[in-house]
């Protein structure tokens, strides 16, 4: 029995930790005075890369490689807090915010000392007022007692924050849509290059991390890079030989919600399963899991097959999903994938910045598409095709049989591969919106055929049972290439 | 140089052009909408994706499959030594893979999805980029069976006009708003799908600021789509139907580069063409809209000669045989010649000629247009002074002596007897001092296009032609030379200006015998110093400069 394990956010439900004397009680701020005290800004960024710290924000990519990018020469160089945590599912910024806003401007500190940085932005979103309150609140006591400002403690170092509420965009999470809303322009991302540690906010090189990130730099400073990457599973990447290593390490605030007993956030190690998962939180509600959505609304999905799928950065991605910001979302037999679908879809097209081409016009017709089928006006031919699949000769081929076309189910495959083409992971839209939506699109409608197929046959929403709804593994293509990483020795 | 290969080809190109200029300027088009080489790249549209062969991602990056690129955004430049791919090439990149044409087809079909098919009634058909695009890279269908945006038609200012079904958002507009007029009237409004291009407005949708700049008539240009549409021009030709010719504007002494586009009824519209060091890609609309005066139907058609104090209609013979006993019988001393500066360099060559061969007078003068106001914008100027050819003209006319302006023109005039005013500046208005001493001449003889304040106190009035009627050149304040070329036929009799001085010049037994302009752009390049180079055979389409 898997239980969870409070070990960088130990403090978090101490009453009154976001005022500061509470929290320099627990031990607040040891970690950037041990940082100023022992270490050079170099040998931060140092241990920051040995600990293999992913961003936790949704992308997953190596804070310290970020780091490495940052040009020492051009100053200005600024930080941004990515504080706008609007997936749909996730909710574990909101919590540490409202909790313990001391930790991240401790983990702000450390970033600025390794990093040379003397203006920090929090962008924080509109939502959040609690959060906000209380960050502000916190910001202020920091500075009256000498933790912000200049010469902070007296050690020479000056760091200002500032924090940003956004107005309500989806997309503004997005690290230059985000920098774009900062600067007071229309929240609409940058072309990639050149990437924000070159030219971010106010076209100077910018650190953007997510609050979790963060929150991780003082126990990684304060503990020590040997014990931080005890924590999580490293794994060997199999590309390179020898396979390198591909540290997940770390802990992760899981939030999990849907049919579960006890929803909420966890903190757990990287690298425990799906199924472990859902019995730290509380076990399941109902009969059978269905499926659970692994990262965010934005992620495709797993089947009940899946489960044993361990929830880390690498596992996932080789799994063909993503552990993006650790939404997790379950759903029983009860549930019905095509509303599930429809409900995640309207969100996505309503949250289109509507700046390149693709994802302007393509989320509201994946969207209509997928409204339509759930109407039960989902459009069936009356002729047959032969069906592709796994062949006698135990290739993929022809199979000899024929099936049913379902042209609605063909045109939402193929808009949505349009829009972002999810075999490939290639996308012809600016920003990561794109597969952001044909993601789930496509994974839904191929790992839940039969459902998508007896609602459009019906005429009604129609939910199967939990095996009658899911592709087995073996005849799902979108499966053929599932790699499970090996742990390195 | 950067070596390129491009598809097949192999190419070299100037370190920083990107792919789409560098493959146009091979034959290769890459579709486009968004990106404008005289604005800022969004790449937002996703039209011009191409191929390269290697595409770098930031070292750890999972990036399984080739990412396509933007052709606007790709910028080519020379790699180093261990850079080079295939151990020669600085880039490799594709424009007609099949991965970019299928990428060409799908966002295609995303742009057609809410475009209206109203291509009958557009003003922009047959010059539209997503009309042509789709014929030459589109799908011949639409699977999109949902109901398409319907937003609403919007008056934006005084020419401007936007249907916002027919817009892309390609955002060329804005930018252009922002970038180069530095006016920021147009902005975006709503989100997603329902983006619309829209002024500044109050809650109850009154405009606040209207697109009312002396450039707003580009974005009608740079639309690549019939989103946005001139007022000026709306349903009243398809571009087909018109013929068009590389000219310069007449409106004032900057001498943007235009396309006259005309039928044989009159000129329909002048559009800006591209001179890096001119206009580059734009002109202002006073030039633009300010070709009206050509299709007037008060344009003077018949030679005019006063008879009892009232104008009355002759015939050419009568009006210049009046003319030359008029200065035959004068004293050269009481002769006053005056050019224009709305005229062309041949006109006011051939009007010095006469004046110093024929008329024996020193007295040559220079008019034109009166002064406007100057117009600043960050990428663009208009300037004050309203003719084409100042410049020119005051070159052409001093042939050794200066010419007479402003205070001492019109002191010598008041001292003649007989003034020969060429004026050509339309609808010119007189100075009460300018008046006076006009009123004062014994005989006036105006040529001109249109009746004004100065035609009303001649004499004997002669039907010149404007800058869209004839052949010549113009030299602007920054001593560019540049060809203007004759479009349509001058209304009734009215003659090109330097042949009715040549006329005159051979009834008063002068030596003249001009065929066309670019015989007179031979002598003007033999006798007048700088001009040397300046002849039609070596303008070409954008000009010589002068030797400063």
């Amino acid at each position: 029995m898997v239980e969870e394990k409070r070990i960088l956010y130990e403090h978090l439900d101490v009453p009154e930790i976001h005022t500061f004397d509470v929290f320099r009680q627990h031990d607040g701020y040891a970690c950037f005075e041990k940082a100023v005290a022992d270490y050079q800004p170099d040998d931060i960024a140092k241990m920051v890369m040995d600990s293999g710290l992913k961003g936790r924000g949704g992308a997953g990519f190596s804070t310290g490689l970020k780091w490495s990018f940052v040009p020492k020469d051009i100053k200005p160089c600024y930080l941004c807090c990515n504080a706008d945590e609007s997936e749909p599912g996730t909710f574990s910024n909101r919590y540490v915010l409202e909790k313990n806003p001391h930790l991240l401007i401790e983990g702000i500190l450390i970033c600025c000392y390794a990093m040379g940085i003397e203006t920090t932005y929090v962008y924080i979103r509109g939502e959040f007022t609690l959060g906000k309150k209380r960050l502000d609140a916190a910001i202020k006591a920091a500075y009256a007692n000498g933790y912000l400002g200049k010469n902070i403690r007296g050690t020479g170092l000056n760091v200002d924050i500032y924090t940003h509420p956004g107005a309500g965009a989806y997309i503004c999470g997005e690290e230059t849509g985000l920098i774009e809303s900062l600067e007071g322009k229309r929240g609409q991302p940058r072309n990639k290059p050149p990437f924000p540690a070159v030219e971010g906010v106010f076209r100077k090189p910018t650190v953007v991390q997510n609050v979790e990130t963060l929150c991780n730099l003082p126990f990684i400073v304060g503990n020590g890079v040997e014990w931080y990457t005890k924590m999580g599973p490293t794994y060997g990447d199999a590309r390179f030989d020898p396979p390198k290593p591909d540290p997940n390490t770390g802990t992760k605030l899981y939030c999990i919600s849907g049919d579960v007993n006890k929803p909420g956030v966890y903190e757990l190690e990287l690298g425990l399963t799906c199924a472990e998962l859902i019995e730290v939180a509380g076990g399941l509600r109902g009969e059978q899991v269905k499926a659970v959505i692994p990262g965010g609304s934005s992620a495709p999905i797993l089947t009940h097959y899946e489960l044993d799928t361990r929830l880390d950065f690498t596992s996932l991605t080789l799994a063909k999903s993503m552990l993006g910001s650790g939404g997790i979302i379950v759903m029983n037999e009860t549930r019905n994938i095509v509303d599930c679908l429809l409900n995640i879809m309207k969100f996505y097209a309503h949250e289109s910045c509507g700046q390149c081409t693709p994802c302007r016009w393509g989320t509201p017709w994946v969207r209509d598409i997928v409204q339509r089928i759930a109407d039960g006006n989902g459009r069936k031919s009356t002729i047959t095709r032969p069906k592709f699949g796994i062949a006698e000769n135990g290739r993929w081929g022809d199979t000899g049989e024929t099936e049913d076309i379902y042209e609605d189910l063909d045109l939402l495959e193929s808009v949505a591969n349009n829009i972002a083409n999810v075999d490939t992971m290639t996308w012809n839209t600016i920003c990561v919106f794109g597969i952001a939506v044909s993601w789930p699109a496509v994974s839904y409608m191929r790992k839940f055929r039969p459902e998508f197929e007896a609602t459009i046959r019906e005429g009604k929403l129609t939910t199967l049972s939990v095996e009658e709804a899911t592709v087995p593994p073996e005849e799902n293509y979108a499966y053929q290439q599932r790699i499970v990483p090996r742990e390195l020795e | 140089m950067a070596f390129i290969k491009l598809n097949d080809l192999e190419v070299e190109v100037e370190d920083g052009t990107n792919v789409v200029e560098a493959a146009r300027l091979h034959g290769i088009e890459v579709p486009h909408y968004c990106y404008h080489p005289g604005l800022s790249r969004p790449a937002n549209c996703r039209m011009c994706l191409v191929e390269p062969h290697v595409f770098f991602p930031p070292a750890g990056a999972i990036v399984p499959d080739r990412q396509l690129a933007t052709g606007c955004t790709t910028v080519l430049r020379t790699a180093p030594p261990n850079r080079k791919l295939d151990g020669k090439y600085d880039f490799i990149v594709y424009t007609d893979s099949p991965r970019v044409k299928k990428a060409r087809e799908d966002i295609l079909e995303f742009l057609l999805v809410h475009h209206p098919l109203d291509c009958p009634v557009c003003d922009q058909a047959g010059e539209c980029d997503l009309q042509d695009f789709t014929y030459r890279h589109g799908h011949d269908k639409s699977r999109y069976l949902e109901v398409k945006n319907v937003p609403p038609k919007k008056d934006l200012g005084p020419d401007v006009l936007l249907y916002s079904t027919r817009c892309i958002v390609c955002t060329r507009c804005i930018r252009f708003c922002q970038e180069v007029s530095g006016s920021n009237e147009l902005g975006l409004i709503h989100r997603g799908s329902h983006d619309e291009i829209d002024i500044p407005r109050s809650h109850d949708g009154m405009p606040l600021q209207l697109l009312d700049n002396k450039l707003a008539g580009n974005v009608v240009d740079i639309c690549p789509v019939g989103a946005l549409i001139s007022k000026d021009f709306l349903f009243k030709s398809r571009p087909w139907f018109m013929k068009q010719e590389k000219s310069v504007c007449a409106g004032c002494s900057v001498g943007c580069n235009i396309t006259v586009e005309y039928k044989e009824d009159g000129v329909y519209r002048l559009k800006p063409r591209f001179h890096e060091e001119i206009n580059q890609h734009w002109m202002c609309d006073d030039g633009r809209l300010g070709y009206g005066y050509v299709n007037s139907d008060d344009r003077l058609q018949l030679p005019m000669k006063r008879v009892d104090g009232e104008f009355q209609p002759t015939h050419w013979a009568d009006a210049l045989t009046q003319i030359t006993e008029k200065l035959s019988e004068a004293d050269a001393e009481k002769v006053v010649v005056i050019g224009s500066a709305q005229g062309t360099n041949e006109d006011n060559y051939v009007l010095q000629q006469f004046a110093h061969e024929v008329l024996k007078t020193e007295h040559l003068g220079l008019f034109g247009a009166l002064p406007g106001e100057e117009h600043t914008f960050p990428q663009f100027t208009i300037e004050a002074d309203k003719n084409p050819n100042t410049a020119g003209a005051r070159k052409m006319l001093s042939n050794g002596t200066p010419v007479l302006e402003g205070e001492a023109l019109w002191k010598k005039v008041s001292e003649a007897d007989i003034v020969y005013l060429v004026s050509g500046a339309p609808e010119r208005s007189l100075e009460a001092e300018e008046k006076a001493v006009l009123e004062s001449v014994d005989f006036l003889i105006v040529q001109d296009v249109l009746p004004s304040e100065v035609t009303a106190l001649a004499d004997v009035v002669l039907p010149g032609t404007t800058f869209a009627e004839k052949d010549g050149t113009f030299t602007n304040s920054k001593g560019w030379v540049q060809r203007i070329r004759k479009t349509v036929d001058a209304p009734g009799e009215a003659r090109i200006d330097w042949e009715i001085i040549q006329q005159l010049a051979r009834q008063l037994g002068g030596e003249m015998n001009y065929h066309f302009a670019g015989e007179i752009s031979l002598a003007i390049s033999e006798n007048v110093s700088g001009y040397a180079e300046a002849t039609h055979q070596n303008i070409g389409d954008s000009g010589v400069k002068l030797a400063e």
